[in-house]
């Protein structure tokens, strides 16, 4: 799976950091390390609904407080 | 006309207890690239001392750099500086180093600690030559260049840092010499080297100055250009003029912004490749690109970048902080304010509407604001700046 976390400005400031910091730790917790490739880009021009997550070229609006459901209903179902 | 510059950095701290310094510093541009920097100590501290060394680097400053010789200068002075009414003398002490289009050094002395020269990290005593004018004696030397040579000058406050405390004879000049011999080699810049050399007369003088102290560094080095991409054009069509321009600039390659770094990428035709690392939580992580030396996001990162050039023309203290971290805006500040002397910034003036959100501190005015902040900071370190709008 590739999971695309936004790091620009706006997404940035959102708390894109805290995402991604909770993601690798999710992910480390599911053990699921080499089916899920984490990676950043800069903006992807959706910055009002920021932060911006892509999952497998799938567009998420995510916010540090809703990363868990997130991984819960998405990531994980399709692990 | 050759290759070199001098990098210029200076700092007085005032006596204990004084509002004013006593010292002072001037450093002008004169005609043909010449520079001159006069350090003044005025007789005494305090008010007094201040107008008197505030006049005589004014004065001698703006003569020389007029061309006029340094008799004119020190007959001008003598005639012109206020007689205090206790001493019944006028008197400032002066160093004069006029650096002559960056090849030749003239050297002239009155009264203060002879100027340090460190050539390949050794001292190298500068020969002088003595002259009378109006009964004062006056020293002047005048030395070819070389890239790192390195002057010292400074004020009698200097060598006089931890006198009677830790020190039986305070902190002579050959001690000054052996303890800045050893920073030669790390490369700083001048105003570090100035900084190192007074954070010490401080802590020898136990954080109480007992005279102003005064340093002025002037370190020789090559001109180095760096260019900056911030921004993409107003106008889409100019893309790739903007890209071609900034591309073909001499020197390293700075791309901040996180569109203005996609449009590098497509220009390239090399794969962008943001890092998920935060050296520093508040910075966001920087990318790499081939054929450019530094990715990094904008607005935010420019912010900080803003916030240590500001500290670094005051007290010089988040030098701790951006010198070895590995954050996008450390990165910068080391590149601008220690390596680079020559800086092209390419600003697009494009608006981001993503950005011209109330809730969000990164609209389109604060880039332009922080263009403008930035540059002239960076002109008040001494660098050259030209800035392109697209």
């Amino acid at each position: 799976m590739e999971l695309v976390i936004c790091i620009g400005s706006s997404c940035h400031l959102k708390g894109s950091r805290q995402v991604v910091e909770r993601l690798r730790q999710l992910i480390e917790e599911a053990n699921l390390m080499d089916k899920v490739a984490l990676s950043g880009t800069f903006c992807m021009g959706n910055c009002q609904k920021g932060i911006s997550v892509t999952l497998d070229g799938k567009l998420f609006s995510l916010s540090p407080e809703n990363v868990d459901g997130f991984f819960e209903d998405e990531v994980l179902a399709r692990g | 006309m050759n290759n070199l510059c001098a990098d210029i950095g200076y700092r007085s701290i005032n006596k204990h207890g004084e509002q004013l310094c006593g010292d002072h510093v001037e450093v002008i541009e004169g005609e043909n690239n010449d520079i001159i920097m006069v350090l003044a100590d005025g007789l005494g501290s305090g008010v007094k001392a201040n107008i008197l060394s505030t006049l005589t680097a004014k004065i001698i400053s703006t003569m020389m750099s007029k061309g006029l010789t340094v008799e004119d200068c020190v007959a001008t002075v003598a005639a012109t500086l206020p007689v205090c009414s206790v001493r019944e003398v006028a008197y400032s002490t002066f160093t004069i180093i006029c650096i002559r289009n960056n090849q030749q050094a003239e050297i002239i002395q009155y009264d203060n600690p002879p100027v340090i020269l460190l050539r390949d990290g050794h001292n190298v005593e500068i020969p002088f030559t003595e002259m009378m004018i109006d009964g004062k004696k006056i020293t002047r030397s005048r030395i070819d260049l070389r890239e790192n040579d390195t002057f010292i000058a400074m004020s009698d406050g200097c060598i006089y840092a931890g006198l009677g405390r830790d020190m039986n004879f305070g902190w002579e000049r050959k001690d000054i010499i052996s303890y800045m011999e050893v920073f030669f080699e790390v490369g700083f810049t001048a105003k570090t080297l100035n900084t190192i050399l007074l954070d010490e007369c401080m802590k020898l003088y136990g954080g109480q100055p007992g005279d102003d102290t005064t340093a002025c560094t002037i370190r020789i080095r090559a001109r180095e250009p760096m260019n900056m991409l911030l921004g993409p054009p107003a106008n889409r069509d100019d893309d790739n003029r903007m890209m071609a321009l900034f591309f073909s600039k001499e020197g390293k390659h700075i791309v901040c912004g996180g569109t203005t770094s996609t449009l590098a990428a497509r220009y390239l035709g090399k794969p962008l490749v943001p890092l998920l690392e935060f050296p520093d939580p508040d910075i966001p992580p920087i990318a790499k690109l081939e054929g450019v030396d530094l990715v990094t996001e904008g607005v935010v990162t420019i912010n900080k970048v803003l916030v240590y050039a500001r500290d670094y023309l005051a007290g010089n203290e988040s030098y701790v902080e951006w010198s070895y971290k590995q954050d996008g805006a450390s990165r910068i500040a080391r590149l601008l304010f220690e390596e680079a002397t020559d800086i092209n910034f390419y600003v697009g003036k494009a608006v981001n509407p993503a950005h011209q959100n109330p809730d969000l501190p990164i609209n389109f005015n604060i880039k332009m604001r922080l263009v403008s902040e930035l540059s002239e900071c960076l002109t008040k370190m001494g660098k050259r700046i030209k800035v392109s709008y697209f």
